[in-house]
């Protein structure tokens, strides 16, 4: 694979964005229309109560060539969860999947616990307005930690390959406690699931498909795949457990591998074709990479130095 | 029949100061083992966690206390897992030559005091402790249940497994505190660790919409199936008049129930131990005669009594 680097795409602080929102514009992906792509990305404003921060989702609509900013979102596009849900602190990412006149959000929601900083859970919210809102189809989750997979379930990307719906997404193993005096660190990893519906889901139950690369405590997130000719690909990120959030040696970047089958991946970072800019908003770290397919061409997003907190930025594939 | 365990006379266990909830018995040849969950004091920010522990009373004398656990019969789970703050309550069933738990597990979140999902444990040693097989819960969260998964109660009806529980649906403040409401839900299995959920409520609600209930305790007798539970008000439920009582319903197919609290068969006591509450019913027949453990006043802080059914026939 050979990316084309095209540099940040969008920058949220030069934008109005709903729930007052100003920085971040994390984990963009798409849903592409006829004549505009619509990129969704995760937003942060401060709680007033806590200090701390609530993610929301807003979108910014582009012309096919990326060349500039059709419109931003003005309504909420999915509302935070109720008192005690899944969902209550944020949600981040939102996965995008369009299929049979249908447009399905897949949600990873946040919600804060006391012992460690944070629950995750996948949730499930539908669009009938093409996707300007969505509307959840319940208030619990689709997927959520079982038996196997104890916490941490999100990231989910969803497709229809193959006459069923595919989805990777990631749990968590366990939480480390890391040098005394830091908080309690995650370690997660990528699994895969398939379902008839897009509701109804079966695990493989904590079947790491992405081998490890760091260590057995390499934190992988955020899969996403496409499939060009016969193969398919999946980029991801993926960072040391602990002390990532300011060392660029531990911090995230971009995996990738293949699969011919939909079963058994191989991990080929070295052909990955994407690296760390020189200098700039990519030159510290890459993560929440998303890979889709626009006209003729293949794109990929993706958020640079501070977890995007600058915006988001483009690549087109050059050769697959 | 009285009160047959009060935690506030146990001694020598540090893990047990008070509260005995949510008795469940599995009967040995000459003793019947009582699963009960219990806390020890609360912590400087007056937080609990509960273990689940068991008393042994003589089979001939259920008022003869044998013995009790030395330890609690589960380990809390491993840091940020759905069980580290407790395992309450806890249901018992023997499968071929072992002892299977259902439990509850809990976790503490910010802006609730608190989740809580099912677990699940193995005993090889009569039940005396069960070790788990993974570190997340057997019956977890869903679509329409989207937190509270508590109050587990296994059967075996055929060759099919049968997990009564209930499922939050909504927390409501209460003078600015956070209170939940739970409904009784039932979920099927054959191999007793994949669970289909039926995702409907099996007792509607009679004291108001956001009536509480819990404990569904189901047995067979007669032809047809029986549920005894506990059913509260959504606020200021801690005293006499809000508080837990015992409701009784019936069904053909354990899936349809008819709920008909005239035929529990049982109220608060006039003075005592059960006079303001009455909660967490368990049935059990010994012996030819059909039992019923329950809590009384402050869902069982100070522990559970028994109670006969009268005119009983096997």
């Amino acid at each position: 694979m050979k990316w084309q680097k095209k540099g940040l795409l969008f920058e949220p602080a030069k934008y109005d964005l709903p729930n007052g929102c100003t920085a971040f514009a994390q984990s963009p992906q798409t849903l592409v229309f006829d004549d505009f792509v619509r990129i969704y990305f995760s937003t942060r404003k401060m709680d007033a109560v806590t200090g701390k921060y609530l993610s929301f989702i807003a979108f910014a609509d582009f012309d096919k060539n990326f060349t500039k900013v059709l419109a931003t979102s003005v309504k909420n596009v999915i509302e935070l969860g109720g008192l005690g849900t899944f969902d209550e602190h944020g949600i981040f990412p939102i996965n995008i999947l369009r299929h049979n006149n249908k447009i399905f959000a897949y949600t990873c929601g946040w919600s804060r616990r006391v012992s460690v900083s944070v629950e995750t859970s996948t949730g499930l919210a539908i669009s009938e307005d093409e996707g300007v809102t969505f509307k959840k189809i319940g208030t619990g989750p689709v997927l959520t930690c079982s038996l196997h997979e104890p916490m941490l379930v999100g990231d989910s990307f969803v497709q229809f390959y193959e006459g069923q719906f595919h989805m990777w997404y990631i749990f968590g193993k366990r939480w480390i406690t890391a040098h005394a005096g830091e908080p309690p660190a995650r370690v997660y990893k990528i699994a895969h699931a398939t379902s008839a519906d897009g509701v109804n889901w079966q695990k493989e139950e904590s079947k790491q498909i992405i081998t490890d690369y760091l260590n057995e405590d390499e934190c992988q997130a955020l899969p996403t795949v496409i499939k060009i000719d016969k193969r398919y690909h999946m980029y991801f990120c993926f960072r040391e457990a602990t002390d990532f959030r300011t060392n660029p040696a531990r911090g995230y970047r971009l995996g990738y591998a293949w699969s011919d089958d939909l079963v058994i991946w191989k991990r080929d970072d070295a052909n990955s074709g994407i690296a760390f800019s020189d200098k700039g908003w990519d030159s510290e770290m890459m993560c929440y990479p998303h890979i889709f397919q626009c006209d003729d061409k293949v794109y990929l997003l993706y958020n640079g130095n501070e977890f995007g907190k600058q915006g988001f930025g483009i690549a087109e594939l050059v050769t697959g | 029949m009285g009160r047959v365990f009060n935690p506030l006379e146990i001694k020598n266990r540090s893990w047990l100061k008070e509260f005995a909830q949510a008795p469940c018995v599995l009967i040995f040849d000459d003793f019947v083992r009582v699963y009960f969950s219990c806390r020890p004091p609360a912590d400087e920010k007056g937080q609990y966690v509960s273990y689940s522990a068991y008393v042994d009373l003589n089979r001939n004398n259920l008022f003869e206390i044998l013995r009790l656990s030395e330890t609690p019969v589960l380990q809390l789970g491993k840091l940020g897992t759905f069980d580290e703050f407790g395992t309450y309550p806890i249901s018992v069933i023997r499968h071929n030559n072992e002892v299977l738990a259902y439990y509850a597990g809990w976790t503490r979140c910010e802006s609730v005091p608190f989740n809580v999902a099912i677990g699940f444990g193995i005993s090889k040693n009569d039940g005396q402790t069960f070790d788990k097989i993974g570190d997340g819960p057997v019956l977890s969260y869903s679509i329409d249940e989207p937190f509270i998964l508590s109050g587990p109660k296994i059967r075996r009806f055929g060759n099919k497994w049968y997990l009564f529980y209930i499922a939050g649906k909504k927390w409501i403040l209460d003078n600015g505190k956070p209170e939940p409401v739970y409904t009784i839900r039932m979920a099927e299995s054959d191999d007793g660790l994949n669970w289909v959920k039926q995702n409907k409520d099996l007792i509607t609600y009679k004291v108001e919409e956001n009536e509480a209930q819990a404990s569904p305790d189901v047995f067979f007798y007669q032809g047809k199936y029986h549920m005894f539970f506990c059913y509260r008000h959504s606020a200021n439920y801690r005293g006499k008049e809000k508080g837990y009582r015992i409701g009784y319903a019936c069904s053909d197919d354990l899936k349809n129930w008819i709920r008909d609290d005239s035929k529990a068969g049982i109220e608060v006591s006039e003075d005592g131990w059960d006079a303001e509450m009455i909660s967490y019913p368990h049935v059990f027949e010994l012996d030819n005669e059909m039992y019923m453990f329950y809590l009384g006043n402050q869902v069982g802080k100070h522990g559970f009594g028994l109670a006969k059914l009268e005119n009983y026939q096997p």
